[in-house]
């Protein structure tokens, strides 16, 4: 074994450095309490998306598209036709137009064809699997089970001792005692463990020197090191990168994950490959020799056989990957803008729409794909008109409700909130506080007692009598079950519905609440600020006398990703908060009279109004009504009507693609036996900036992201930049989430719900041990063998001048990237009088034409799911 | 000429980075033995790789960040070792100039 020397400071700085760089190519992992949408590729999103795909290939042993089986069962079913594969052939491999004519027995094909024939019906060459020894995974399971140990301080009886001195030196300080890790390195090992060094750099420069790892080699060993465990780095990218300053517990930092891998590594003969490989050279013989017989039909002669192979040996697996998905990729939005062009679904939306006079209210959606079925249903019912904006309302704040002494992030996690905004009871709260502090410590001993090593004995006894029949009541009847003391659906749930909540507000005058030293609120500055951006980012004008902004959440229980559900604009939290924050400021006089300075002026008789639509339940709640003016109670109370109507048709919808009885569709989210609740954003393809004017009427069966825009109100091009650098950006990520969630449930999903176990208070383990499981629940995205999701990059529609969108892309080098990468598509117009273009890689912008699919056929053709298309 | 006789001699770092890089420049600043540091979000300009958009209304992340810290002059030359390494692979512009403060126990 190598000698322990002391790194220099210089030494340790870099070293420090590398291991900044080697984190980088890992995506955060945000934990489950505010469970956020990330590209599991984040960190190498800097990359074009074949390059990204193709490292993750070799780095995880991952698949990052569907296989070739599942891509010609889409080609045989006619969801990707042989046009759209020929015109992704030729984008991918331009040479085929060049190729020579290749005879064989006698006939002649073109080199498309040839390519055409070995993409639908040639060998299959899957992706190795992942490397790796027995010894190198049984380590592995060492690491994940001190993070989880380490982390861990609400469902253990006693923590783990010095975790305050960080992850490497409390795991130190007990592994010479670890009989786990010593039944895996011998004898020795406990001496060999304690001779290590007690300082993270000092243990990560002992390991590499002793692997011979050179200065040029140290980022790819420790970005193998780290991606040993990729779910506890992501975990310890967030901690590092993204966790808020104040944020209670440990953190585990990137540094201690490296050192302490790398300490295994350094005691045990496990022969991680620690340098940077080249991939495998990849054999073409299989699919050549099945070319040419197919072609030829027998005894090919040599001529024959190399004509094949100068065809089929320029294209690689990851040629035919990358074709399949572009073209897959090309029928939808072939489809999507057809839809757009075709006629409409029904005509009572565009006759009132097209109709002058005011709306008898306008509603603001967050621009989740669930509320596009609602919108529409809605605005079938009457004189409505709606807008899809970010569920947070453009309002960035930590959010702190009624009797809790912690404010949380209500925002897009791009966002870093600098005000914090109270909920205030406006009539008296003590019965209710004292409540809520009766049923925290019911649930805080109910816990102690359930996580304690004896004390489960006696809870059993004492509690049976009441946890027995309810929970025979929440098997029995989910829809009517009260939540329990000991659900996780809240833990001051059960006992504040004993005690009517009072009525409450937020606290959004940073000079009102001067004296009551809340920490709460914003200057009218800044109210006045937040204000016009609403208004002018949404495009809203001729404001309706009712005006309310809906926020979304959704109620499930026993379910661990419960916030996946929720919304994403709003941190991975229900967005009731933020509209009833918005609505606030929207409502205050002084924010209206600066809004009239800067050239917005909202009437006298328009009141907004805040809302949650629980996507779940598919039922919309009114808040603060009792706050409403007397005039406006009437309108309230009819769209109410309306509300609850739309919601019976939406809510019919959703039954339709959903598995079980559709009459209890929307009692899912109370049975804690149901491990899909609801589809959440599953089939999500597409985000839409524009008017409602081009999408409303068509059903777009729940597919698209919907952001109002209307361009010719955003002359400076300020509302469109916004969309495009943060709701659009949020969008992608929740696009690549269940885009390789999809692809590979396994490594970039969190595989079978079925056997998930809490740990660490942070995620979820699949079975007893393991890694972290990122990404979603092999059921947000599969119903049994058969794909919820069609794995797709995200399609930007844009209407917008081209000059307007390209200046936005090429001063904003993330979204570049992302464009330009190929981690999005763009499609964009300037008007509906327009023909669509669409932005390519390289840059500049080409026409789009539907061409390839017959115009009748494609308007006719709903855009299904993949559950409905099959 | 000025003289600052009352004052000491430091080292002032600036590094200019994406968004996305600031905790890793925070933190190598701080294990390097950095007691403190400013950081400016929103940084707008033109350079190597052309424009770089300001502040942008929704996304702290995108634009580029310029975090400034000040240390002894005998311990700059490990942190300016961690920022140039890291610097190696990925967008950014490194500052180093001497300074001078009035509290060098600030900065100790």
């Amino acid at each position: 074994m190598t000698t322990s020397t002391q790194p220099t400071r210089s030494d340790r700085s870099v070293l420090v450095a590398d291991v900044a760089r080697a984190a980088a190519f890992v995506a955060p992992y945000w934990p489950l309490t505010s469970f956020v949408a990330v590209n599991p590729l984040g960190g190498l999103q800097d990359r074009p998306f074949d390059d990204a795909t193709a490292l993750a290939r070799r780095w995880f042993g991952a698949r990052t598209h569907l296989s070739l089986d599942s891509y010609r069962a889409e080609h045989a079913r006619g969801a990707i036709s042989d046009t759209e594969l020929d015109r992704s052939i030729r984008r991918r491999l331009p040479w085929v137009a060049d190729a020579p004519v290749l005879e064989i027995g006698k006939v002649r094909f073109d080199a498309i064809d040839v390519v055409r024939w070995d993409l639908v019906h040639g060998p299959v060459d899957e992706p190795a699997g992942p490397t790796g020894s027995t010894l190198a995974d049984a380590l592995d399971d060492v690491v994940t089970a001190w993070c989880a140990t380490y982390v861990d301080d609400a469902h253990v009886p006693w923590a783990m001792p010095d975790r305050s001195l960080g992850f490497y030196r409390a795991w130190r300080a007990l592994a010479p005692r670890d009989r786990r890790l010593a039944g895996l390195i011998g004898r020795d090992g406990r001496e060999r463990v304690a001779s290590l060094p007690d300082d993270p750099v000092e243990m990560l420069d002992l390991a590499l020197g002793g692997r011979g790892i050179g200065e040029s080699d140290r980022v790819a060993a420790i970005r193998t090191y780290l991606l040993r465990t990729p779910g506890w780095a992501g975990f310890a990218r967030w901690c590092d990168d993204w966790a808020p300053a104040d944020r209670e517990g440990v953190r585990l930092r990137m540094l201690d994950l490296a050192a302490v891998r790398a300490a295994l590594d350094h005691v045990a003969p496990e022969q991680l490959e620690l340098q940077e490989t080249d991939a495998s050279p990849e054999s073409f013989t299989a699919r050549i020799d099945a070319a040419t017989s197919a072609f030829a039909l027998a005894a090919p002669s040599d001529a024959e056989r190399e004509a094949v192979a100068a065809v089929i040996g320029r294209v690689s697996a990851d040629d035919r990957a990358a074709i399949w998905l572009a073209a897959h990729e090309v029928n939808f939005r072939a489809r999507l803008l057809a839809r757009l062009e075709a006629p409409r679904d029904g005509s009572k939306v565009a006759e009132d729409r097209t109709s002058p006079g005011r709306p008898d209210a306008q509603l603001i959606f967050c621009i989740d794909v669930r509320s596009e079925g609602f919108r529409r249903h809605l605005e079938a019912l009457g004189n409505y008109e709606t807008f899809g904006f970010a569920g947070f309302f453009g309002v960035p704040v930590r959010w702190r409700p009624l009797g809790s002494s912690i404010a949380e992030a209500r925002c897009p996690v791009l966002v870093s909130p600098r005000h914090e905004i109270a909920e205030l009871a406006v009539e008296d709260d003590h019965a209710y506080l004292a409540a809520c502090s009766t049923s925290a410590g019911l649930h805080d001993a109910f816990y102690a007692a359930k996580g304690g090593i004896g004390s489960p004995f006696a809870l059993a006894e004492s509690a049976g009598w009441f946890a027995g029949p309810a929970a025979a009541a929440r098997t029995l009847l989910p829809g009517r079950a009260v939540t329990s003391p000991g659900s996780d659906a809240g833990p001051t749930r059960w006992w504040k519905r004993r005690s009517s909540a009072p009525r409450t507000a937020p606290v959004i005058d940073a000079d009102a609440d001067a004296g009551a030293a809340l920490h709460s609120g914003l200057t009218l500055d800044e109210r006045t600020l937040f204000a016009e951006a609403i208004v002018t980012t949404i495009g809203l004008a001729d404001f309706a006398p009712i005006v309310v902004l809906c926020g979304h959440g959704s109620d499930t229980t026993n379910n661990p990703h419960a916030s996946s559900l929720d919304c994403g604009a709003c941190g991975g939290a229900p967005g009731g908060a933020s509209a009833r924050i918005a609505v606030a400021i929207l409502n205050d006089a002084d924010v209206r009279a600066g809004l009239i300075e800067r050239g917005i002026e909202i009437p006298d008789d328009t009141v907004f109004v805040a809302a949650e639509h629980d996507t779940t339940a598919d039922v919309v709640t009114v808040f603060d009504r009792d706050a409403l003016p007397a005039g406006s109670l009437a309108g309230v109370d009819a769209l109410q009507r309306d509300l609850d109507t739309a919601g019976e048709r939406n809510s019919r919808d959703r039954a339709a693609r959903l598995p079980g009885n559709p009459a209890r569709v929307r009692d899912r989210g109370h049975d804690w036996a149901q491990v899909r609740p609801e589809w959440g954003l599953a089939g999500n393809g597409a985000f839409i900036i524009g008017p409602r004017t081009i999408t409303a009427d068509h059903d777009l069966a729940g597919r698209c992201f919907l952001h109002s825009y209307v361009a010719e109100r955003d002359p400076d091009g300020v509302a469109l930049e916004t969309i495009m650098t943060a709701p659009l950006v949020v969008a992608q990520w929740i696009s690549a989430q269940y885009y390789f969630s999809t692809v590979d449930p396994e490594v970039f999903g969190a595989g079978d719900k079925m056997l998930h176990n809490p740990v660490g208070g942070v995620g979820v383990v699949v079975g007893q041990s393991g890694d972290l499981a990122v990404g979603l629940p092999m059921q947000s995205v599969m119903l049994g063998e058969q794909r919820a999701h069609d794995p797709l990059r995200l399609l930007a529609v844009v209407q917008a001048p081209l000059e307007r969108i390209e200046g936005i892309i090429l001063r904003n080098s993330g979204l570049r990237q992302l464009v330009e990468g190929e981690w999005i598509h763009v499609v964009a117009r300037e008007s509906e009088q327009d023909a669509w273009s669409f932005r390519t890689p390289s840059g500049g912008w080409e026409a789009w034409s539907n061409a390839d699919v017959p115009a009748p056929a494609a308007a006719a053709a709903p855009l299904l799911t993949p559950l409905e298309t099959s | 000429m000025t003289t600052w006789t009352n004052l000491t001699a430091m080292a002032k770092i600036e590094v200019v980075v994406d968004g996305d890089d600031v905790p890793a420049v925070r933190d190598l600043f701080l294990d390097a033995g950095a007691t403190g540091y400013t950081a400016v979000s929103g940084v707008s300009g033109f350079g190597h790789h052309g424009h770089h958009q300001g502040k942008l209304l929704f996304n702290d992340r995108a634009s580029l960040s310029m975090l400034i810290t000040v240390v002894p002059i005998e311990r700059s030359d490990a942190l300016i070792a961690g920022i140039r390494r890291f610097l190696d692979d990925r967008h950014g512009v490194l500052f180093v100039s001497e300074t001078h403060v009035s509290r060098p126990d600030y900065f100790a």
